[in-house]
Parts: structure tokens; C-alpha cells; sequence
């Protein structure tokens, strides 16, 4: 920042041109996690076929996971496949960023059609932190995709049990940013309240959707996940040492000082930072700054044009593994002291 | 690529990052030319004045002001069918310049007309100002945003080019009084009119013309005029003394490129410029034809520092008609125009209409992409999309040039 700038412009600050959303012109992907069984085949094949499911290249880790008949097929190459409604089915074989890096590269030579964005449907019980780090920095993902939503579906029959079974579980819940229940309909209604109130304790920001046979409102894949606040978990004492906090900061920070913190951090703590997510008043920039760090990555900062609801105070949620907030407000101001 | 893949199936529409809000036809007459203007009436109303690629149709005047709901208010015909009127401006005092080419040199009327847009309903004509001649085919493109003088690429009673693609130069006419407008000032190339002491160009092997094309002035530099020469590239020149062009300076790609220089748009606060090539061949013959992106920090020495990234040439090489750079939205100085030093929005023909990020412009990055269907019964058989404008709305108006007419557009990125 301390270097002049060529061609600066009054639409761009420090890093490039203020983005009306935080996608800015990137591809969005709505990442489709959850516990085995719970539905999320289902729930994708009605997505696709509703009018605004048109234009989806969906992502699959194993040919067949989601479901998609025969009928439906058109064409198909060696990993992709072409659906109906202007879709396609993709699987990856072996990695995700190959993948996707081919999915943008057929689409703009035309090999396949112009699709406006990706839903990746997980499998299983994976955990979803790895695949949120491959949309981090720009030498993966990040220049090209940006992750609008994590979705994490659970089904009242079994979800409860699972959850405690499975760390993995937790993890998809704690990250998601909406969690969809279904299967509620043939469920008994104790396990549902079950299910539902260990999700909300899990993570009290993300909303909750009912959905019976997949019938999903489109909006609950395709609305953006709120970039000034973070869904995850209040809870301190899980017993997976998973806790999370927000800083909060009134007045602008010195680009440098956040930056050296967060070196630090990542450095010593990298693998404990599950997900750090907020805005910045930034010194020098007229919006905030969206940051996203997914353990040791970061992904490239944005600046939105404008803050909101009108507050400009800096916002960061950190979800940690056996990190204090104390810890890292501690580190913080011992940076701020350095100047 | 596979033989038949979605970019090379002409119907097959491609939209990133742009929402499509309504298209217009414009009564069967959809072949538009390179003039889109907005003006507002005093009844409030937002009128989108249209140039017509070619006769029988002059212009017609569009209410935009529902962008979804475009309406025509007038449409208007030329008086002969030799006649073209591609080009059209408006001033903030809805006065109208309207450029009138013909097919021969010799032919009439041509020149420029003047109208009162004030009345959308009703354009009155004012003036008209004769460029025809022996050598002369006319108007073919101007520029007028002040109300007070329009800038053109027009031919003239008494210029006799050395080679007859080279009718048209840079002709400055002062319309202060819109009843009786007067040349004030004039440029050519030097070597382009016979009786020239410096020896004519050499000719390009795919010879469009040493003639002038897009004559753009800003308010921000009245001083300054972006003036494009088709195969003899961009001059900058001074026109502090309107009657006295001085060349500051010029570029060119031409050759190794296949010449047509077709716009230059400076961009004051970021010290840049850009230039755009037109394809005029079929099948990409001509290709590549790019949007440039130039360091203008020291305007005597321009220097190409990128390109606007193409989609690929195989793909759309066989959909039909031309591919390639053509017009951009041009940051006109007048209150109902976008402006912006980031985002450049141009029309590829078959390539449709490209949104590309020059925040860092050494690396300009497609944002956003409409392709639309092939327009019904287009001779082209793909879209051949000619103009754009962005009004200050944010609102994207590009036109077809054969049949598909008005497509407007938000844009989404």
C-alpha cells in the first residue's frame, strides 16, 4: 500500500475495484454438505428442476451421488455431463480445483453451456473445511469462484445421533451458513425438537429450513450468506474445543496491523483457524473490507462499495479450535502497540 | 471443441453477470447503426434515440423510461433508399445531429441534420448542413455533446481524395446558431487529399480506408480531440484552435494487425486510453479485432499495455457474421451517461456484448457476457451486436445490427 499507484482510479482502492456484493463478478458456488442419508440428492435434483435451478453445474465426488436419471442425460464427455434445464453434472475424480478449473475453461470454449453457478454436493460425512480452503487465496480458486453458501442438510430421524456421533457432523453444522431438516414428515416430532435445538446450539445464527421430499425454496441455496456476520457457534465449551467469537473495532485499522496479526496467527495457529470471516474499516478504504480466512489461507480481501445498514464498525467472527478470544485480542494489541 | 457446441449453435443464448430486461424489435426495422443517445423531455420522459444501420428507416426514438417496458415514440424514414444514417448524438439542450451517408460518391442529401428532440413525438428539423460532392459520400460518423459543435468524419464539396476509400475526414462545425451551422475547422491525413506534398499511405492488404471515424471530445479536455483514422490508426490532436488541428501525437497496430481503428476513449483520471479495432469480415477473417488498453501518462507517447481478453476465435468463428471489437460505451460527457474508468463494456458482433474489469489494466478480466439468440430471420445468422450505451441509471442498451434491434439490460457484476 505504500507503493505508488499506476492508474488509480476513485472507483478502486487498495485492493481493485469496490464490489457491490462480495462475490463481485465471480462464479457462486453453494457448497451441499451434510450427514449420510439426510437427503441431499433429493433436495439438488428439485433445485435443478425449478426455473431459477436453470444454468447449474453441479459437482459430484462420485458419479451417480446425485441421483440423476438416465433420462435426464443428453451428453456426455468424460466428466461432464449435460442435464436438462441448461445443467451440468460434473464428477471429480480426483480434485476439486482441477475440476473446476475445467468447467470454466469448457464453458468459455464453448464445449459446454454458459453455467451461472456451481452447487458442490459433498459426500457424506466430509468435512467441509477442506473444500472451503480450495476457494481460498487466488493461486487456488479464489480469483475465479467465491462461496456464496454452505449448506449442511440433517434429517430429523437420525440427525440428533448423529451429531453426536460424528465430530464430522459438527463440523458441517458449526460452518454452515443455512441448514436445512428434512425427513421431518415421517420423523417423530421429539426427535425433530431434538435435532433442531442441538443445531441451534451448535450454531444460533444460521437458519433453519423444514423441507419434506426435497421440495426446497429455491431461495434457500441461492441467497448469499450475509458477509457482514458469520453463523457459527457461540458455544465455548463443545466438546470438541471448537468455540468462536467476534472482534469488533470502531474506528479504521491500519491495513499493516491487521495483516501482521493475522500472519502471526496463521503462522503459529493456522490449522485451529476453522473460518475467520468479517468486515474491516480499513484505513484508506471508503467501504469496508470483506476478509475470509480458512486456516492457514486467506482468501483476497474485498473492498464493498458500501457498509451495511450504515455502521462502519469493523466485524470478524473467528471460529476456533482451543483459541481464546482473549488470546487473540491479546495479539492484536500487542501488534497495534508495535506502530 | 465439439462440432456442435453451445457457442458455435447460434441460438444458444450466453449470459454472465447481465440481466436481460426487455428486447425491441422496433416495428420490423431492427438493424441498427452505431448511434444510441439518451435525452430526457420536459415531460420527464427518458427517450433512447436510435441510429438505423442503414435506410429505409432514419432514427427512432425510444421511451425507456420503464426499462422493461421500451416503447416507440417515433421512428422516422429517410428520403432516399441510397442513404444511411448510422451515426446520431444528442446534446443536454435535446438538440439532435444526425449523420447522412450515401452509397456513391455524388449522391444527395448528404451531410448532417440538425433536429428539436424536445418534443420526442415531433423532431423538428432545424438545419441541415450539405457535405455531399463529386468525391463526397457524406457523414458517416459525429460527435456532439456540447451544443455548440459537432465534431465528424464526413467527405466535402471540394476534397478529392488519392484513393477513393478516403473520402471522409475530420470536420469541426460550429452549430452555436443550429439554423445556419458553419465549418470552423478541418484535419486529414496527410497524404489522403490530392495535391498533398507528402506521398499517399500505403494501402493495407485488407484496404478499408485512410478516413476518419469516431472524432471524440470531452468536456473534461475541449481542448483535445481522440480521433481514429480506420487504417491509419489514432491521432491525438489539439484543437485548442479549432481552425488549426495539430497532430500530438499517434498510434497505430497496423500492420502486423488488419487495420480499422474505430474509437478512442481517453480516461482522464487514470491517464489511459482505449482503443477499439471493428471487424468488418465474416468468419473472423480479420481476426483478431481487440479493445486496447493504452498508457496515456504522457500523451505524446501512447503505449499499448494490454488487451481486452477475446472468448475464443474457434468458437465463434462459424456461428455467423462478423466477430470481433466494434463499438464501446464511451463515457459521454452529458448527465444521462454512465461513467466509469473501470468498466468497459463493448459489442463483439457474434461475440456479443463483453463487460470487462480494467481496474488493474495491465490485466483486464472479463466480468460479464450476453450473447443473445440469433434475432428471427437475421441474414447473419448469429447476433451481430453493434452499439452499446449505458445511461446513468447503470442501465446497458446494445443494439443488433440486422434485425434484432433494442436489447436492454442491467448490468450484474
Amino acid at each position: 500500500m505504500d507503493t505508488p499507484r499506476l492508474f488509480a482510479t476513485p472507483d478502486s482502492g487498495p485492493f481493485g475495484r469496490r464490489q457491490a456484493r462480495p462475490r463481485g463478478a465471480r462464479i457462486p458456488v453453494i457448497v451441499v454438505t451434510g450427514f449420510l442419508g439426510a437427503g441431499k440428492t433429493t433436495l439438488i435434483r428439485h433445485f435443478l428442476g425449478t426455473p431459477e435451478g436453470r444454468g447449474t453445474a453441479i459437482v459430484v465426488n462420485e458419479f451417480g451421488e446425485a441421483g440423476i436419471d438416465d433420462a435426464l442425460l443428453r451428453q456426455s464427455t468424460e466428466a461432464v455431463s449435460l442435464l436438462g434445464n441448461g445443467c451440468v453434472c460434473c464428477v471429480v475424480r480426483s480434485d476439486l480445483q482441477l475440476t473446476l478449473r475445467a468447467l470454466v475453461a469448457d464453458r468459455t470454449r464453448g464445449a459446454i453451456p454458459g453455467f451461472a453457478r456451481v452447487v458442490i454436493e459433498t459426500s457424506g460425512l466430509a468435512d467441509p473445511g477442506p473444500i472451503l480452503q480450495s476457494f481460498a487465496t487466488d493461486r487456488a480458486l479464489g480469483d475465479s469462484f467465491y462461496i456464496d453458501a454452505v449448506i449442511t442438510v440433517a434429517d430429523a430421524a437420525t440427525g440428533a445421533a448423529t451429531l453426536e456421533a460424528a465430530a464430522e457432523a459438527r463440523k458441517q453444522v458449526i460452518l454452515a451458513d443455512r441448514i436445512v431438516v428434512t425427513k421431518t414428515d415421517i420423523a417423530d416430532p421429539l426427535l425433530t425438537t431434538a435435532l433442531t435445538e442441538r443445531i441451534r446450539h451448535l450454531n444460533p445464527r444460521a437458519a433453519i429450513a423444514t423441507v419434506i421430499n426435497g421440495q426446497i425454496d429455491p431461495g434457500i441455496l441461492l441467497e448469499p450468506a450475509p458477509s457482514d456476520r458469520s453463523p457459527f457457534v457461540a458455544e465455548a465449551e463443545h466438546s470438541d474445543g471448537i468455540g468462536s467469537f467476534v472482534l469488533r473495532a470502531g474506528g479504521p485499522l491500519p491495513w499493516t496491523t491487521f495483516a501482521r496479526a493475522m500472519d502471526t496467527l496463521t503462522a503459529l495457529r493456522g490449522p485451529d483457524l476453522l473460518r475467520v470471516k468479517g468486515l474491516l474499516n480499513v484505513e484508506g478504504c471508503q467501504g469496508p473490507v470483506l476478509v475470509e480466512f480458512v486456516q492457514h489461507l486467506a482468501h483476497l480481501p474485498v473492498e464493498l462499495q458500501q457498509w451495511p445498514e450504515g455502521s462502519r464498525e469493523g466485524r470478524l467472527v473467528f471460529i476456533t479450535r482451543n483459541i481464546s478470544e482473549a488470546q487473540v485480542r491479546g495479539l492484536f494489541a500487542a501488534v497495534s502497540a508495535l506502530g | 471443441m465439439p462440432a456442435d457446441s453451445p457457442l458455435s449453435r447460434n441460438a444458444e443464448p450466453i449470459t454472465w453477470n447481465f440481466k436481460l430486461l426487455a428486447q425491441h424489435e422496433l416495428g420490423g426495422f431492427g438493424g441498427m447503426g452505431e448511434g444510441i443517445s439518451i435525452t430526457i423531455a420536459k415531460d420527464g420522459r427518458r427517450i433512447a434515440w436510435l441510429a438505423h444501420e442503414s435506410a429505409p428507416k432514419n432514427f427512432t426514438g425510444v421511451d425507456v423510461s420503464d426499462p422493461r417496458k421500451p416503447k416507440i415514440v417515433v421512428q422516422t424514414d429517410l428520403p432516399k433508399p441510397y442513404m444511411r444514417s448510422n451515426s446520431l448524438e444528442c446534446s443536454a439542450n435535446n438538440l439532435m445531429a444526425v449523420a447522412y451517408q450515401c452509397q456513391k460518391v455524388g449522391q444527395q442529401p448528404a451531410g448532417m441534420e440538425l433536429f428539436d428532440v424536445s418534443v420526442p413525438e415531433n423532431p423538428r428539423s432545424i438545419s441541415f448542413f450539405d457535405t455531399s460532392g463529386p468525391h463526397s459520400r457524406g457523414v458517416h460518423q459525429l460527435w456532439f455533446c456540447d451544443g455548440e459543435y459537432v465534431h465528424m468524419a464526413s467527405g466535402a464539396p471540394g476534397f478529392e481524395p488519392t484513393h477513393p476509400l478516403d473520402d471522409q475526414f475530420y470536420r469541426c462545425v460550429d452549430v452555436r446558431n443550429p439554423a445556419k451551422p458553419v465549418e470552423v475547422g478541418r484535419w486529414w491525413m496527410p497524404g489522403t487529399r490530392r495535391g498533398d506534398n507528402v506521398a499517399p499511405p500505403p494501402r493495407h492488404p485488407i484496404d478499408k480506408g485512410y478516413r476518419a471515424h469516431n472524432t471524440n471530445v470531452y468536456s473534461r479536455r475541449p481542448d483535445r480531440l481522440y480521433l481514429c483514422y480506420i487504417d491509419g490508426g489514432m491521432f491525438i490532436m489539439d484543437i485548442a484552435d479549432k481552425s488549426k488541428p495539430q497532430v500530438i501525437s499517434h498510434w497505430t497496430n497496423s500492420p502486423p494487425y488488419t487495420g480499422f481503428m474505430h474509437t478512442a476513449v481517453p480516461l482522464f483520471d487514470r491517464d489511459l486510453m482505449l482503443v477499439t479495432d471493428e471487424s468488418t469480415e465474416d468468419a473472423a477473417l480479420d481476426w483478431p479485432k481487440l479493445i486496447w488498453v493504452l498508457d496515456l501518462r504522457d500523451e505524446k507517447n501512447p503505449i499499448s499495455i494490454s488487451t481486452c481478453p477475446l472468448p475464443p476465435v474457434d468458437a465463434f468463428a462459424k456461428r455467423g457474421g462478423r466477430f470481433g471489437a466494434h463499438n464501446i460505451h464511451e463515457n459521454v460527457p452529458l448527465p444521462t451517461s454512465w461513467k466509469s474508468e473501470d468498466i468497459v463494456l463493448g459489442t463483439f458482433f457474434n461475440g456479443g456484448l463483453r463487460a470487462y474489469d480494467i481496474s488493474n489494466p495491465y490485466a483486464p478480466k472479463e466480468v460479464g457476457t450476453f450473447v443473445p439468440p440469433a434475432p428471427n430471420g437475421t441474414p447473419a445468422g448469429a447476433v451481430q451486436l453493434n452499439d452499446v450505451f449505458v445511461d446513468e441509471r447503470g442501465i446497458v442498451y446494445t443494439v443488433d445490427r440486422h434485425t434484432g434491434g433494442l436489447y436492454i439490460l442491467e448490468m450484474d457484476f
